[in-house]
């Protein structure tokens, strides 16, 4: 029933994505929010980690860059059609995850985050020295085909197109991550997140589930990492640096990572404060880090938990979860 | 063939020169309730922790209904029906009660895992809870909600490391009896370390006495309660 009503918000959450189309004044704005929206995949992939694992991840960029090289390097050897070429780099994306999470979800707290930081800016440092291949610092085109599923590139790559095939992904990314997270398979890994030890004593194998979410959330991040190459044409190391996935980390903590909401209205917060303050004001980010110190001293479940309890009349001090709730 | 639910043979844990477990044979029988007492330190949770394999034997071997299961994980010896409560109280915070009880049985291979999970949360008197966090339970509701998730499945072999630690004398009492009850009627063996002595010679069938790493004492409670090597190292002038 649950999941009818979750459908049901999702078509709502298209409806909400045409009324900002309409109600934006201009292409440039429209452009910001194509962005945001990119961003708040992202978000929403590092913030499934955090909530389903309880894992801070440093390094996620790695496959939110990986995605725009992937394509870029098929495109270049003229490999595969796009569409096949988004599907293998997502799997490939998957699978490495995967294997790299057997390893590194083993290891807890900020040992873990440390060893994404290694692996991301390993990545990063490859980028930008396999010039061959990648460009280098100079970063790589990446050259769509004249036609994605069957629409044409110029209409595909129109300001109001690009932001509504965003917000479609993101709408549909939600609401397969909160189904996924209503299947046995959320319980399995909420109950490893809360009580590891008690979890492998009532039969559950706590290293592979875990490993799992680690995998969803990077392909998660790799379907932002494909919209951002479309969006932009382009890809460099600066995709896969550290400070992308601290950035996307600050986005998911203001936000709020217990529900799926937190991610995405912490990366509109973000590109609010970046590009439409920053017009006005010259310390947009200090303002975002301010806002960020806020939100974690008055609410460590981000806006979205404030707003939550405010609505509820509830405690002042978060941290507690619905009952029952995703 | 053999009677023995569990027989724990010369088990040993050291850590470097430190002998945690030295030597402990301990043997239990289907339906029969042990009692494991000693003073802080002499290795009563130890022995439990050896024998769910969450800590490594340096030496021994255990046994499961004469299965030698020394060799495998605490998640393989949980899916072979050896189950245990925690010290601490365990359980998942963020999760209803209902919705983990239900899961654990579910990974037990329950068939009917929910009705599984009824039946256990009825048995402890939380089935009205059903719906709540685990979180916002009282601490003796969230002892019952530990207990229930080491009884899903119904295991053959049920260790409880000081299960009535931090209740009511009432809550300890009522507890200890109804734990008597359902090991008869479910047919589980027990091991149950616990300070309370009232509790543990009230329950017990067997009674195993610690110290220093070693079994000083094994029996019917009647005799350990008599032997003069316990009452001078443990029980004193309270036995």
């Amino acid at each position: 029933m649950s999941l009818i009503r979750t459908g049901a918000q999702s078509l709502l959450a298209l409806g909400g994505g045409v009324a900002i189309l309409l109600l934006t004044p201009s292409a440039s704005l429209l452009g910001m929010f194509t962005q945001a929206v990119i961003y708040a995949i992202f978000a929403l992939g590092v913030g499934v980690l955090l909530k389903q694992n309880g894992l801070v991840s440093f390094g996620h960029a790695l496959y939110f860059g990986a995605a725009g090289y992937g394509m870029g390097v098929i495109f270049a050897l003229d490999w595969m059609s796009a569409e096949w070429a988004i599907l293998v780099v997502l799997l490939a994306i998957g699978v490495l995850a995967f294997l790299i999470g057997l390893v590194i979800v083993r290891v807890p707290g900020i040992a873990f985050g440390m060893l994404t930081l290694a692996i991301g800016q390993m990545a990063y440092l490859l980028a930008s020295r396999a010039r061959g291949i990648t460009g280098g610092a100079d970063g790589m085109g990446i050259h769509w085909p004249s036609t994605l599923f069957g629409v044409q590139q110029s209409v595909l790559l129109k300001p109001a197109m690009l932001f509504m095939v965003s917000w479609t992904v993101m709408v549909l990314v939600t609401f397969v991550l909160l189904w996924i997270l209503r299947t046995r398979f959320g319980s399995v890994t909420e109950a490893i997140r809360d009580n590891e030890e008690r979890a492998r004593f009532i039969g559950i194998t706590t290293t592979v589930p875990r490993a799992a979410v680690y995998a969803l959330s990077a392909v998660v991040t790799g379907i932002a990492g494909l919209m951002s190459s479309l969006n932009t044409g382009f890809v460099s190391p600066e995709n896969l640096h550290w400070s992308v996935s601290a950035i996307t980390l600050l986005m998911v903590v203001v936000g709020g990572f217990k529900t799926a909401l937190g991610p995405i209205v912490g990366a509109i917060i973000y590109f609010l404060f970046k590009d439409l303050l920053g017009e006005h004001a010259t310390h947009s980010m200090a303002i975002f880090g301010a806002a960020l110190i806020a939100v974690i001293v008055f609410s460590p479940d981000g806006i979205v938990g404030a707003v939550q309890r405010l609505l509820k009349g509830g405690r002042v001090h978060g941290g507690r979860r619905p009952a029952g709730g995703h | 063939m053999n009677s023995y639910v569990l027989q724990a043979e010369d088990v040993a844990i050291h850590y470097g020169g430190v002998k945690a477990l030295d030597g402990v044979g301990i043997t239990l029988e289907k339906g029969q309730i042990r009692g494991l007492i000693g003073p802080n330190g002499a290795g009563k949770s130890t022995v439990i922790d050896a024998i769910t394999g969450r800590r490594k034997l340096t030496r021994g071997k255990v046994l499961l209904d004469g299965e030698d299961v020394s060799h495998l994980g605490a998640v393989e010896r949980r899916l072979r029906g050896l189950s245990r409560s925690f010290q601490r109280t365990s359980i998942f915070g963020g999760m209803t009660v209902r919705q983990q009880v239900e899961l654990a049985s579910y990974k037990m291979g329950v068939q009917d895992s929910a009705a599984d999970a009824d039946a256990v949360l009825k048995e402890l008197d939380l089935d009205r809870l059903s719906h709540a966090l685990a979180e916002d339970l009282g601490y003796g509701e969230q002892r019952r909600l530990d207990l229930a998730l080491a009884l899903v499945g119904r295991p053959k072999l049920l260790m409880l490391d000081e299960p009535m630690a931090g209740l009511s004398v009432q809550e300890s009492q009522d507890l200890a009896q109804h734990l008597k009850a359902l090991t008869a009627r479910w047919e589980v063996s027990v091991l149950l370390v616990e300070h309370d002595m009232d509790v543990v010679f009230g329950i017990s069938d067997a009674v195993t006495v610690f110290e220093l790493g070693r079994v000083i004492a094994s029996g019917d409670p009647a005799s350990v309660r008599a032997n003069p090597r316990v009452r001078e190292a443990y029980l004193g002038s309270a036995a």
